[in-house]
């Protein structure tokens, strides 16, 4: 199996992780994680094409930038996280249906 | 190095946002009652305009409307670039932005957190026309996600309010999620074409790429991504809770204006990828006949004022697809003209609309406030009944509400009417069986889509005022100008659409330039 094929299906299962823990978890602090590991698969996929296409310094630089956009994201989630614990007292996804109508 | 005027315009608005930040703060710790940070935004946005003056002399005295011959601005791996689809939807940002700077001071008053509010206005305003400009995918996608950040703490204002919480974490989630996906379609056509930028992208592509698997998944990652953010059908459900729960003011902007740029990211992005242009147009006709049916008919059952409107924006967004769908499906200017059109002409009546709901949830708050006390973390919303009669104590505001409504339901002599008109003649010239019946199904849901426009204005009209209408407070008029000129401004691009067309023939041809080369 050639690095490229081995790296595609680390970045699909790393896709595969986060997507199902994204969909399955109900503790918000578990779906920001689930987010987290979605980008994660996602800089992986950016320095394996440039690898691939010998543009390396591109694409090293645009995952430190993803890197810094995804923390920025990553603590406004876990502010709304703590504002909802203390309005509502708890962290459940599924309780949180104030909305549905 | 000399800097063209449209990256002048964006770092100014950038950079002038933490200062508006920093004395609105003081402000406030000094108590004075100046609303500082109001007259200094509405400064940098008039200052602002100065710029786009600036920008927009350039672009016609040059003529270069094509992405080819576009102002341009590059730094290292970063490219800009100052195009027609920049020109369209920088003018509408920015009448918008200055409307709502002027409504916001009566609306959001000396809440907590306004200080805050102002500078992120500006900052959205300045990451909206970087997206639109953006030269190179990557560069796309940081100016998407700078617009989404800001979008953020915008819908969750209220930030004491269970509901507004709940629609800031749903609004968060899935647009996150979404732009994973853009990323990963990024780094496919990375991988295929060793570049970023969309002209060098373009130029890579030889026959043998397009219709590869890699190519179509990188287009479909691109429609997934962005479609979060334009609220393409299966992935709509934040759009009515985040454009409900936000102050009027902010939703009228995340309606008319956000969804719009997110519309032109995607368009930019499958331009690059173009060659496949039917497989992406018929995949967008698609799409904008789901978005029709489902939020006309998810609109027909709401009861809050908001809430329908937010519903409406869905089916809105239909209405523009489909002219961009056909535009790309058959590769006629007049498709591409007609959606922007739309587009233009539903970011000035969506604007409208929620403005001027908001301002009569302005007048009515206190009232409404007074008759749920069980629930103080709560901001009541406008429902319809709240509205009997609303006419007689505001009649400025109800006549411009129900010419918004109207001009949505695509009744003429709107502005919605001309250009819901212009996509299905586009459409229809197309001489397409399927893509017919698929045209007469959209009129037919803009028929349906009285049944809930309509109500609101005999609402209006046609009741006895409420005990808590008649006791509503004043509107003041800095409230009250700015509707007045979005309307106007709806009735003239109804009568005269041709005006629309400064704006949206460059748009149309830069769109269409891709295909046909």
């Amino acid at each position: 199996m050639s690095p490229l094929q081995l790296s595609f299906m680390g970045i699909i299962a790393l896709l595969g992780v986060g997507l199902y823990a994204l969909l399955a978890s109900r503790n918000l602090i578990k779906i920001i994680i689930a987010l987290q590991i979605m980008t994660k698969s996602a800089i992986l996929a950016l320095v394996v094409a440039g690898n691939a296409t010998g543009r390396i310094n591109l694409s090293q630089s645009i995952a430190l930038t993803v890197i810094v956009v995804d923390t920025i994201v990553a603590v406004l989630a876990l502010a709304l996280v703590v504002q909802i614990k203390r309005q509502t007292g708890h962290l459940d996804a599924a309780k949180l249906t104030d909305l549905r109508h | 190095m000399t800097l063209p005027p449209f990256v002048w315009l964006i770092l100014w608005l950038i950079l002038s946002a933490p200062f508006v930040y920093i004395i609105g703060r003081i402000d406030i710790l000094t108590d004075s009652r100046r609303n500082l940070a109001r007259w200094l935004s509405l400064l940098c946005i008039a200052a602002g305009w100065l710029g786009l003056g600036r920008t927009l002399t350039a672009f016609y005295e040059a003529g270069n409307i094509d992405l080819i011959n576009s102002a341009t601005w590059t730094l290292g791996a970063i490219t800009m670039r100052f195009d027609g689809l920049s020109v369209l939807m920088a003018c509408l940002v920015m009448t918008l932005m200055t409307a709502i700077l002027f409504y916001s001071g009566p609306y959001v008053g000396r809440e907590e957190g306004v200080e805050k509010h102002y500078a992120l206005l500006l900052l959205l305003t300045g990451a909206i026309i970087g997206l639109v400009s953006a030269g190179d995918l990557f560069n796309l996608w940081m100016w998407f996600e700078a617009m989404a950040i800001t979008g953020y703490p915008l819908v969750v204002f209220y930030t004491h309010d269970r509901t507004s919480l709940e629609a800031g974490i749903k609004y968060l989630v899935q647009s996150s999620a979404g732009s994973v996906f853009i990323l990963l379609g990024v780094a496919l056509v990375l991988l295929s074409t060793g570049t970023l930028d969309i002209l060098e992208v373009r130029a890579a592509i030889d026959t043998t790429v397009i219709g590869t698997p890699l190519w179509i998944t990188a287009g479909v990652l691109f429609i997934v991504g962005f479609g979060v953010k334009i609220a393409l059908v299966p992935l709509h459900t934040w759009l009515p809770d985040a454009h409900a729960q936000a102050p009027s003011s902010i939703s009228a902007i995340l309606s008319a204006v956000v969804i719009e740029a997110g519309l032109i990211a995607l368009l930019r992005s499958l331009s690059a990828l173009a060659g496949a242009a039917v497989t992406w147009g018929g995949l967008l006709i698609g799409f904008g006949l789901f978005n029709i049916a489902v939020g006309n008919l998810m609109a027909l059952r709401q009861r809050q004022v908001k809430r329908l409107l937010a519903f409406s924006s869905i089916a809105h967004v239909g209405y523009m697809i489909l002219g961009l769908g056909v535009a790309l499906y058959v590769g006629t200017e007049a498709g591409a003209q007609a959606g922007f059109f739309h587009l233009l002409s539903h970011g000035l009546m969506k604007g409208l609309a929620f403005l001027a709901a908001g301002a009569l949830l302005y007048g009515l708050q206190h009232q409404l406030g007074a008759s749920d006390d069980s629930d103080p973390g709560s901001h009541k919303g406008l429902e319809i009944d709240d509205l009997s009669g609303a006419a007689q104590r505001y009649p400025i505001i109800a006549l411009v509400f129900s010419l918004a409504l109207m001009s949505l339901a695509g009744l003429p002599p709107l502005a919605g009417f001309m250009s819901k008109w212009q996509v299905l003649m586009a459409g229809a010239q197309a001489q397409d069986p399927t893509l017919l019946i698929i045209l007469i199904a959209a009129a037919l849901f803009s028929v349906i889509s009285l049944g809930y426009y309509a109500p609101l204005i005999n609402r209006l009209y046609r009741h006895k005022p409420a005990v808590a209408v008649a006791n509503g407070r004043t509107i003041p008029l800095s409230m009250t100008i700015p509707l007045l000129i979005l309307a106007a401004a709806i009735v003239i691009l109804g009568v005269a659409p041709m005006l629309a067309g400064q704006l949206t023939a460059p748009a149309a041809a830069d769109l269409l330039s891709f295909i046909t080369r």
